[in-house]
């Protein structure tokens, strides 16, 4: 499984990339294989606040629906609107164009508190 | 319990497929390709399948005929030796014990094939042994299902649809049946298991894309065949399930048949399976409820997302007043979701309108 080291990491599988204070956050390379093919992704609105451990959105695959959860509290500023025809960016390419949202993140320090890739491979492994 | 094995367990292992428990035995859920690229290869030109989960109990004997037409719903007089067909177990009630395909290969043989974890409850009924272990199936589906097969095995090839022939592959003897659970054209082959591993091999090397259970449970729902323990079970009647023609009324007598009687006497089931095409693409799942004018009317049976429509498709019961055309509303876990009633196989409807493609 790819696991990027630049990356942090949930324990629910997803991951957070730091862009110049916000954070960009998806599924991990373990998630998107296990769910197998995804078919269909809901994700909130820009400008939806978001607490840190609730919920985010949905990603559904032809075997399972799956929760995802916010890596950080904050409001929504961009959405991946790709994935509503394209939802198999997330399979293809879970780092890259398989992104989900962008959040401003009320309190950035939460991050220091989520895996890094080294503590995420312990815990898929 | 540990789970049963398929003689080409180490066929998937070594293509890299994603194991999942079915019915009791560890199957391949999908290849590396995935159940998309699975699911389309199948609808285009040509899948294999490893269905080796599904039970063969044998049935043979100068009485064997008699007993499968008091133990089964289907008239096996439709048919004759060379011949398959789709019948039910039924119960007291009329509601639905198993699904199976009987595959009549020679005057006093048939090879019952019931669903996975119904063998032993098929045996029980019907007597006869249980050859499942000695055997692979391999099922070759797809419009390009038969020129692939005929590098492999040309007898097999040429079986014809619901037909049974007996064939050698390598000095083992095989059967194939023109049969299968995709809603194409296609050919089911029984192979010993020593031989199965190299059959398996040369139907891939022919060209066939593996596919796995994940990719045999898209492709029967959106052809709108049923499931056992979704749309058929104890409880559903095949009169509800639209599936009057496997009852042998000219038969004097089979389990089940005073119960159907009484339903069909009192004008018919009071709920009935219909097709539900909804506008986009998120799948319905089972359990997800059906409404009408706000008031719930039934629910899905099996419900995911449409490779060939991309749209969110499934399969319910309905009052049995509903008519193809009818819109309902579907409550996908919160959301809403208008969808069409149509009559399946959904792969040869417009997705906007719900009629047959021209």
């Amino acid at each position: 499984m790819n696991v990027p080291d630049d990356l942090r990491y949930t324990s629910d599988h997803e991951w957070a990339a730091t862009e110049g204070g916000r954070v960009r956050v998806g599924i991990t390379d373990f998630a998107q294989d296990a769910l197998g093919d995804v078919v269909f992704v809901q994700l909130p609105d820009t400008g939806t606040t978001l607490e840190k451990g609730g919920p985010l959105g949905e990603v559904e695959s032809t075997k399972s629906v799956s929760q995802i959860y916010a890596p950080v509290s904050g409001t929504v500023v961009e959405v991946n609107t790709g994935l509503a025809d394209a939802p198999e960016q997330v399979n293809a390419e879970p780092y890259g164009s398989g992104w989900l949202v962008v959040i401003e993140p009320s309190d950035l320090s939460q991050l220091d508190g989520l895996l890094d890739a080294a503590g995420y491979r312990a815990a898929t492994a | 319990m540990s789970p049963k094995h398929s003689p080409l367990a180490d066929e998937h292992a070594a293509l890299g497929a994603k194991l999942v428990d079915f019915g009791g035995f560890e199957m391949p859920l999908s290849y590396p390709e995935g159940t998309i690229a699975e699911h389309l290869a199948c609808r285009r030109a040509v899948a294999a399948f490893d269905v080796s989960h599904l039970g063969t109990v044998r049935v043979t004997g100068v009485a064997a005929f008699d007993l499968l037409q008091e133990s089964l719903s289907n008239d096996l007089r439709k048919v004759a030796p060379g011949r398959a067909q789709y019948t039910h177990l039924l119960d007291d009630e009329g509601g639905v014990l198993d699904d199976i395909i009987v595959w009549w290969v020679d005057e006093d043989r048939f090879d019952v094939m019931p669903n996975a974890s119904n063998t032993d409850r098929v045996r029980a009924a019907v007597g006869g042994d249980d050859v499942t272990a000695e055997r692979a199936v391999v099922a070759v589906q797809g419009p390009a299902a038969r020129e692939t097969l005929a590098k492999v095995a040309l007898e097999a090839a040429g079986v014809r649809r619901f037909g049974v022939v007996g064939f050698d592959y390598e000095g083992a003897r095989c059967v194939a049946a023109g049969t299968g659970y995709t809603g194409e054209d296609g050919v089911e082959c029984a192979v010993p298991a020593d031989a199965a591993p190299a059959f398996w091999r040369a139907v891939l090397a022919a060209g066939a894309q593996p596919a796995g259970l994940g990719a045999r449970d898209t492709l029967r729902l959106e052809a709108g065949l049923p499931l056992h323990g979704h749309e058929l079970g104890p409880g559903i009647t095949p009169l509800e399930a639209g599936l009057g023609w496997v009852i042998g009324w000219d038969k004097p007598t089979f389990r089940g048949r005073a119960a159907l009687e009484r339903i069909r006497s009192s004008g018919g089931p009071a709920r009935r399976l219909v097709g539900l095409l909804t506008h986009q693409r998120r799948p319905p799942r089972e359990g997800d409820v059906i409404l009408r004018a706000g008031s719930a009317i039934g629910r899905v049976t099996s419900g995911n997302y449409s490779p060939v429509l991309e749209r969110g498709i499934a399969l319910g019961f309905v009052p049995a007043a509903t008519a193809e055309g009818d819109e309902v509303e579907l409550d996908l876990r919160g959301n809403p979701a208008a969808a069409l009633v149509v009559k399946p196989p959904f792969q040869r409807l417009d997705p906007d309108t719900g009629a047959p493609r021209t």
